[in-house]
């Protein structure tokens, strides 16, 4: 399970993941550590090798054996690399696909009025992007930083029996880099800091004006923004300049040290074989020399490896830093929704609704809605008229759940809230003003009514939606891809493809919002047919602007100043209008 | 990977920052060889020496010595160089990227949703370190295998081609070998990637139909199967690295006991002596450092290619419309034409049209119809954001594809749905409107959308900085500052895609009401679901695909 980033500090959130699975984590950073230790044994042989060879002139003949084991041995620790690294890849990969997962169930989850508001752009990076940029952190960072932890002590260690001298030179200068880069790095810092927002900043106006791209080209301001854009970024490279030749020196340090081991470990093996430095009691053997000097760059490297490593870090914790920004207003890591049973929907009754007081405001606290009464009979079809922005379509969402509201509403005499999820949606069948469609084909969007409806049954639900009089005339018809790559259909047609989901559905209850907005009146009244004869013998409520629409129901009802009012205009319904 | 000669000539153009660079890296590596190998050297013949104090210390310590200190400089000199180019291609690239994107406008209509931006700014980012990260180590170590096989040529003939045959199949083949190896895998992580770009997307756009038709599960089901996808391309692609890695170590290690064992048998011969052998083999070692970044170069290089051929076939897309060879001149005035104008984005299936209607010159009409109907659509037209399949539009009686752009957009200023408030300052906002205009006009017109005491309170008044989508303004302050711009031109013909979005009721209302008083007479054309207030000399209705003219009493 995973926490929210915002509760503990970055870098212990990251850590926290990694431990997910301690066996994986284990053999990725134990594994490069072992095959670091076997260094040790590697230049051990060879210095033997070339000690024996050079100074006692033993024939080639019989080292055949040695560089055989070193051969081995480095094999051996090319085995051990590459097992470390794909353990460490596939944690990564465990880690980002958990990720993943609870983000999006989680996205799901939310509140839908909360997810609408947020670009879906922007969520969609994060959940491929930020959570990307963590994997540098647990493939290459974690492991360096280990190693970097305990090879050059451990190689410090295992040289003092070998020389004392060489040993404390290790052991002091080995620790003293990360300090001197440290050092190094302070004076650079606060800089480097400042810097790191001028680039950000710049990397916003670019974004910002990419953004913009349409307006900028529309008002001629091409030249102008690319030319401005240009002397920013020239802006920004000079004043970075400034800041790295301080920030670079923590590098330069680094290599001090290095050449400083390296220096320093030939010229004190020299001097001591020349008998100029005496230092130790007993005699100093060529084979020990130069096992001395090849430790010299191997006890630095992991340090150099952490360093060409470190900004993995810096990206994965200003990933985290965005991810924290973008899902602030997620709730807390909890199990997702229970999805609804994928269950045939069940023959529903007509269903009775009524509303008492009921109430509702926009996401800012405007009041929209204000003491509706409503009652609609099982089986009666209403409308509800009014101009736009007067909360008919809140009204909508209120009923089907979607929105908080004030007062009562109930289904069947039972209060909305007391109507578990699952029944809640099989019972009630909703429409929206911007249905969704999905990228697929017509037939699948359709489907999403009902997930094991046959052909025959998808076939016949676009027929009574009247989405058969487009797509038969398209060469794939209903296996037309549409949504995002696909094909463009107009409003018109979605609104008639996301009826046509409806009709595969058996609600006691139908909710639709403006369903013929998008249609001329012929293609209305084909419509209104179909729909009449699918919500025979089930509850409608339908908001519209078309009196044609209206005409056709048992009733209508008006919204005016937020209240409901029975609209009473002669010819309409025949008079029904009233308590339907 | 042909896709990165587009950055040939931004390359070209930092040719001696990057030649500089090289040289300092080669430096700093070369002198590292050295250093090892003078050390190895030194302390062999020290050991084999009897002449205890008559050695010649001078020269080896002095050649230690300097070795470090030209290694510490170079390095320092080799980070600071690279760094400069590498801003300098950064700037570079944002200005080519631009350069090619204007045309291009409007990307959403012709790249798909999703976020555009975020992925070509991370496409430009992967070519940023493209020298640093890729192409500069690369070259370094080939260039540093060339040189050690040389010296080693020299002393020690046999060894030459062993070392030459190894470290290069290590610098040179496991790196094209890995790019060639994981170019299939790296297709599937790109279409996986979309994959789950395109079920989260569908997830958070249609989350209440998800929700409505108790369908959460099957999104879920269908992101996690993308993101498994996403996983398992990676995972591939990392035992690919891992392998490659191992095999360039491999090498290395080839290479050094093929170098030690033709050195021993020479050495046995009495080809070499015991130092010059050691010195040898500590050079070569060291000459490994050159490969132990290479994989992740390799790797780096792929994505840069892949970024490369995304931001190529961005920039090769031809643009949707046209300037005509010999532009005629607009005539003047502010008359707005369709005329069996038919338009689909896709061209078989056309969804808007016939679309006939004319707006006379100074007539405030309002464009009104359920959202998604295609109204945004006809000021795209107006405007040439895109052409219609048939029919023609024209202003001042021309065909505005007979005009040039310059010269319609001036006649021509449409405000769009998404017009953002730039991260500038509140008077670069409104100057994008027309740049002669002064401070008085500024303020006018700021008085006119009623933002002028709000700017008068801000500490900066005009050089506040705003933006970064609006966020020290609210959504109402944000769409009347895009108005002002839009009504500080001198535009005859004033286009407002939905200016009152994201208001609320009351000041919706207020707004759209004064609009035609604020246009001064000039054309302006209003599209809005909302109802259109009374203000209004005509309202043209659209309804599946077709406009229906409703004069005003």
């Amino acid at each position: 399970m995973i926490d929210k980033p915002k509760n503990v500090a970055p870098g212990r959130w990251l850590n926290r993941l990694a431990a997910a699975d301690r066996r994986l984590l284990a053999v990725s950073l134990g594994l490069p550590l072992l095959s670091g230790a076997l260094v040790l044994a590697q230049a051990f042989v060879l210095a033997g090798v070339l000690g024996a060879a050079i100074v006692e002139h033993v024939e080639l003949q019989a080292l055949w054996g040695s560089i055989g084991l070193i051969g081995l041995l480095i094999a051996l620790r090319v085995g051990l690399a590459v097992f470390g690294e794909v353990a460490a890849v596939r944690l990564s990969e465990a880690i980002k696909l958990d990720l993943r997962r609870t983000m999006f169930a989680d996205l799901m989850a939310a509140r839908t009025a909360e997810t609408s508001s947020r670009s879906s752009g922007a969520l969609a990076s994060t959940v491929i992007e930020q959570v990307e940029a963590l994997d540098g952190y647990f493939v290459r960072y974690l492991p360096a930083m280990l190693q970097a932890a305990i090879l050059p002590l451990a190689f410090a260690i295992a040289v003092f029996p070998i020389d004392w001298v060489v040993g404390l030179l290790f052991l002091f200068t080995a620790p003293l880099i990360p300090v001197f880069m440290a050092l190094a790095g302070w004076g650079a810092e606060a800089a480097s800091r400042r810097q790191a927002s001028a680039l950000n900043r710049l990397g916003g106006h670019f974004a910002d004006r990419l953004r913009g791209l349409t307006t900028l080209q529309l008002f001629g301001e091409a030249e102008r923004e690319t030319e401005r854009v240009r002397v920013a970024s020239e802006e920004l490279r000079v004043r970075t300049m400034r800041v790295m030749r301080i920030a670079f020196l923590s590098s330069a340090v680094l290599e001090f040290f290095a050449a400083l081991g390296v220096a320093g470990v030939a010229l004190y093996v020299g001097l001591t074989f020349l008998d100029l430095v005496t230092l130790r009691g007993t005699e100093l053997t060529l084979a020990a020399g130069m096992f001395c000097l090849l430790m010299a760059p191997e006890v630095y490297n992991p340090l150099r490896l952490l360093a060409a490593h470190y900004h993995d870090r810096a990206a994965a914790l200003a990933a985290v830093a965005e991810m924290d920004s973008r899902l602030e207003r997620l709730p807390g890591v909890a199990p997702a929704v229970a999805p609804a049973p994928a269950r045939p929907a069940e023959a529903c009754a007509a269903a009775r609704l009524e509303l008492r007081d009921v109430s509702a405001a926009t996401p800012d606290g405007h009041p929209v809605l204000s003491g509706i009464d409503l009652a609609v009979a099982p089986g009666r079809h209403i409308a509800i008229l009014g101009e736009s922005g007067r909360g008919k379509s809140t009204l909508l969402e209120a009923i089907a759940g979607l929105r908080p509201f004030g007062g009562a509403i109930a289904l069947d005499g039972v209060p909305l809230a007391a109507v578990p999820e699952s029944g809640l949606r099989s019972y009630v069948a909703v429409l929206g003003q911007r249905p969704h469609i999905f990228a697929g084909s017509i037939a699948d969007n359709i489907r999403l009514g009902r997930r094991e409806a046959d052909d025959a049954a998808v076939r016949q639900a676009a027929h009574l939606a009247r989405v058969a009089d487009f797509a038969d005339r398209l060469p794939a018809g209903l296996a037309t891809r549409i949504g995002e790559d696909g094909l463009g259909l107009s409003g018109g047609e979605l609104q008639r493809v996301a009826l046509a989901r409806l009709y595969l559905r058996d609600p006691g209850l139908l909710l639709l919002d403006e369903p013929t907005a998008h249609l001329d009146s012929r293609t209305e009244a084909a419509v209104l047919d179909g729909l009449i004869a699918f919500a025979r013998g089930r509850t409608m409520v339908v908001v519209t602007h078309s009196l044609a629409v209206a005409a056709r129901m048992d009733g209508a009802f008006c919204i005016l100043g937020g209240r409901l009012s029975v609209l009473d205009e002669p010819g309409l319904a025949n008079g029904k209008a009233g308590i339907a | 990977m042909k896709a990165i000669l587009v950055l040939a000539p931004l390359l070209g153009r930092l040719r001696g920052a990057l030649l500089l660079t090289l040289l300092l890296s080669l430096i700093t590596l070369f002198a590292g060889i050295a250093l090892l190998g003078l050390s190895g050297w030194f302390l062999t013949a020290a050991a084999l020496s009897t002449a205890g104090p008559a050695f010649n210390l001078f020269a080896p310590s002095a050649g230690v010595r300097g070795l470090s200190f030209v290694r510490i400089l170079s390095r320092y000199g080799e980070k600071l160089t690279g760094h400069d180019a590498t801003l300098r291609l950064l700037s570079d690239l944002r200005v080519w990227l631009f350069t090619r994107l204007f045309p291009l406008v409007p990307l959403a209509n012709r790249f798909g949703r999703g976020d555009l931006v975020s992925r070509l700014l991370a496409d430009v980012e992967a070519l940023d370190t493209l020298f640093l990260l890729a192409l500069g180590p690369i070259s370094t170590a080939v260039l540093a295998g060339a040189l050690m096989t040389g010296v080693l040529a020299v002393f020690l003939p046999g060894a030459a081609a062993i070392y030459a045959l190894f470290f290069f199949a290590a610098v040179l083949l496991v790196p094209i070998g890995l790019v060639l190896v994981s170019r299939r895998t790296g297709a599937e992580l790109v279409a996986a990637t979309s994959r789950l770009r395109q079920s989260v997307l569908d997830g958070v756009d249609g989350q209440r139909d998800f929700v409505l038709f108790g369908a959460t599960d099957l999104a879920t089901a269908r992101t996690a199967d993308a993101a498994g996808r996403l996983a398992a391309a990676r995972r591939k692609l990392g035992l690919i690295a891992a392998i490659a890695a191992g095999l360039v170590q491999a090498l290395a290690a080839a290479a050094m006991l093929g170098v030690l064992a033709t050195g021993l048998s020479a050495l046995e011969a009495g080809a070499v002596d015991g130092p010059l052998l050691a010195g040898l083999l500590l050079a070569v070692i060291a000459s490994f450092e050159a490969s132990t970044m290479l994989v992740r170069s390799a790797t780096r290089l792929a994505g840069a290619a892949a970024a490369a051929e995304r931001l190529e076939a961005v920039a090769r897309t031809p643009a949707a419309v046209l300037d005509p060879a010999t532009p005629a001149p607009l005539a003047p005035g502010g008359e707005v034409d369709f005329r069996s104008v038919r338009f689909g984005y896709d061209p078989d299936h056309p969804v808007l049209g016939p679309l006939d209607f004319t707006i006379r010159d100074g007539e405030a009409v309002a464009i009104a119809g359920p959202s998604g109907a295609g109204k945004s659509t006809i000021a795209h037209l107006l405007v040439r954001l895109a052409d219609p399949q048939a029919g023609a539009v024209r202003v001042a009686g021309c065909d505005i594809r007979s005009v040039s752009r310059e010269a319609l957009r001036a006649r021509v200023a449409l405000m769009t749905q998404d017009a953002p408030v730039f991260l500038d300052t509140v008077r670069a906002n409104l100057l994008i409107g027309r740049h002669a205009a002064g401070d008085a006009d500024l303020w006018h017109v700021l008085e006119t959308v009623r933002l002028a005491d709000f700017v008068r309170s801000l500490p900066q008044g005009l050089d506040a900085v705003v933006g970064e989508a609006g966020r020290t303004l609210s959504a109402g302050q944000a769409r009347r500052l895009c108005l002002a711009r839009t009504l500080l031109s001198d535009a005859a013909v004033l286009v407002f895609d939905e200016p009152t979005s994201g208001l609320d009721f009351e000041t919706e209302a207020a707004l759209l009401a004064e609009l035609p008083s604020l246009a001064r007479g000039r054309t302006a054309i209003v599209i809005t679901h909302a109802r259109v207030p009374d203000s209004y000399d005509r309202v043209l209705s659209l309804r599946g695909g077709q406009v229906l003219d409703q004069p005003r009493g």
